[in-house]
């Protein structure tokens, strides 16, 4: 049975090969961008924490389009580095279903949202060595299997790593475990996502595309991907992420039936070849209300920290795990892990993250209810319209200006 | 419930599951069969259908 190890570590537990309960601070389950930030300001504020993971190598494979913006990774302090950034942007190009383009790109237009696509294998990890170097003890390709209230205030999580079967007792557990999210569910939080509220996603990454703006990001809109959209997101080169989110409320057909059907269609890739597929579900239903518990928060993709009109969900995650780590390590030093001292997180990421979320909810129900020749009509005058300055706020303020049916639905928001 | 072998672990099915049955590890999905209600949600959501009705 269970007996108390006084390891140093869990790694020199599990070389011991005893059965044990590890004590520790915090636990963060999952070592995606949210998780890794949470433990790393976990550990910066004074905490003992220890990140795990359940695959063999921390961000592989990628469910993601990997688009994240310089401010964003500003807001986080994090300088840019070769070694991740595979690509800076300089422009967005929308496209219609009938192929109508809207380009807005830094020749026109200033681009305060503009970004980077990231190569998520190496990001993830520098996320996760940054986690380290803070003190945090990582441990891969070892999975939570469950959570129970233990005694003295502290919750036990049952983990196994290889062979070995242990106990983690932690005052603080983050839940940063995906879409796919059980920590929540185990702490009593609804995390259950409704097919509705999930985007089905589907993507290849590709080689030797025949790009028109290979520094713009594409998005394409319409019937190619039902109750989403399709994009592009070069990675230098002639090289990019293809990929597209549908509802599986709206088609029947599967969001890998649909990329087959964009990939053959677009003129970018007629012929570019994949080296690579990603598949994944996307939480776009806006930030969940209930993402704390006594001794447990959720941040990340777990917690819906995704933008619901974009999809994107890297700075906000992290931000997400920046603000529920700094609140683990200060709830540490209060010796105080209720729900109601934990609930300071919900509250800065609701501010944080969740309101700005609920505009972009309606911006997308609006872009739902369009029909291809609506979208078509729109981008038509589109062409004409000037612009100054874009981001995503402004682009909606002016889809008000050319689109009746937009400023009925939308104007009251932006 | 039948796990296709090209299954690729990404995990939508356990995230819309609503009532956490499926566990995705690094490469295995375990469903708990008993508790199921076959409301099939898992298997309408798989981006490459790889789940099927036993």
């Amino acid at each position: 049975m269970y007996t108390s190890m006084p390891s140093k570590s869990i790694r020199e537990g599990i070389i011991k090969g005893d059965f044990m309960i590890i004590n520790t601070d915090v636990l963060v389950i999952g070592a995606g961008p949210a998780g890794s930030t949470a433990a790393k300001h976990a550990a910066l504020n004074g905490a003992k924490v220890t990140l795990i993971d359940k695959k063999s190598e921390i961000g592989a494979p990628k469910r993601c389009a990997e688009g994240v913006s310089k401010d964003g990774l500003a807001k986080l302090g994090i300088e840019p580095s070769s070694r991740w950034v595979a690509k800076e942007l300089s422009g967005v190009r929308l496209v219609s279903p009938n192929g109508t383009d809207v380009l807005l790109d830094d020749d026109k237009v200033k681009l305060p949202e503009s970004g980077y696509i990231l190569e998520r294998k190496v990001f993830d990890k520098h996320m996760a060595m940054d986690a380290a170097r803070a003190g945090v003890e990582i441990l891969v390709k070892t999975i939570a299997t469950g959570l129970k209230r233990g005694e003295e205030d502290q919750v036990l999580v049952d983990v196994e790593s290889m062979d070995e079967k242990f106990q983690i007792k932690a005052k603080i557990v983050i839940g940063a475990d995906g879409p796919e999210s059980r920590v929540g569910r185990w702490a009593g939080l609804k995390t259950s996502i409704k097919p509705k509220n999930m985007e089905s996603c589907a993507q290849f990454e590709m080689a030797n595309l025949d790009m028109p703006y290979p520094d713009c990001i594409d998005f394409y809109f319409g019937s190619v991907a039902p109750g989403g959209y399709a994009w592009i997101f070069p990675k230098g080169d002639d090289i990019a992420n293809v990929g597209l989110g549908i509802l599986t409320t709206k088609t029947d057909k599967t969001a890998y039936q649909h990329l087959l059907e964009f990939v053959k269609n677009n003129p970018a890739t007629k012929n570019a070849q994949p080296v690579e597929l990603n598949i994944g579900g996307d939480p776009v239903g806006g930030m969940l209300k209930d993402i704390v518990a006594d001794n447990v928060m959720i941040v990340g993709d777990a917690a819906s920290m995704v933008n619901p009109l974009t999809g994107g969900g890297i700075i906000s995650g992290m931000i997400g795990g920046m603000i529920a780590g700094k609140i683990a390590g200060a709830a540490i030093q209060d010796e105080d892990y209720s729900k109601k001292r934990l609930k300071e997180y919900k509250d800065k990421a609701q501010e944080e993250i969740g309101d700005s979320f609920k505009k972009y909810l309606k911006a997308k129900e609006y872009l739902l209810s369009l029909s291809d020749k609506e979208l078509d009509s729109i981008a038509d005058a589109f062409q004409d319209a000037e612009f100054e300055s874009i981001n995503t706020s402004e682009l909606i303020k002016l889809l008000i200006k050319v689109s009746p049916k937009a400023l009925l639905k939308l104007g009251k928001l932006f | 419930m039948i796990v296709n072998e090209w299954c690729m672990y990404c995990g939508e099915c356990a995230g819309v599951c609503p009532r956490c049955l499926i566990e995705v590890r690094e490469s295995k999905l375990i469903f708990d069969p008993e508790n199921c209600k076959d409301c099939q949600i898992c298997i309408q959501v798989c981006p490459v259908r790889a789940l099927e009705k036993e």
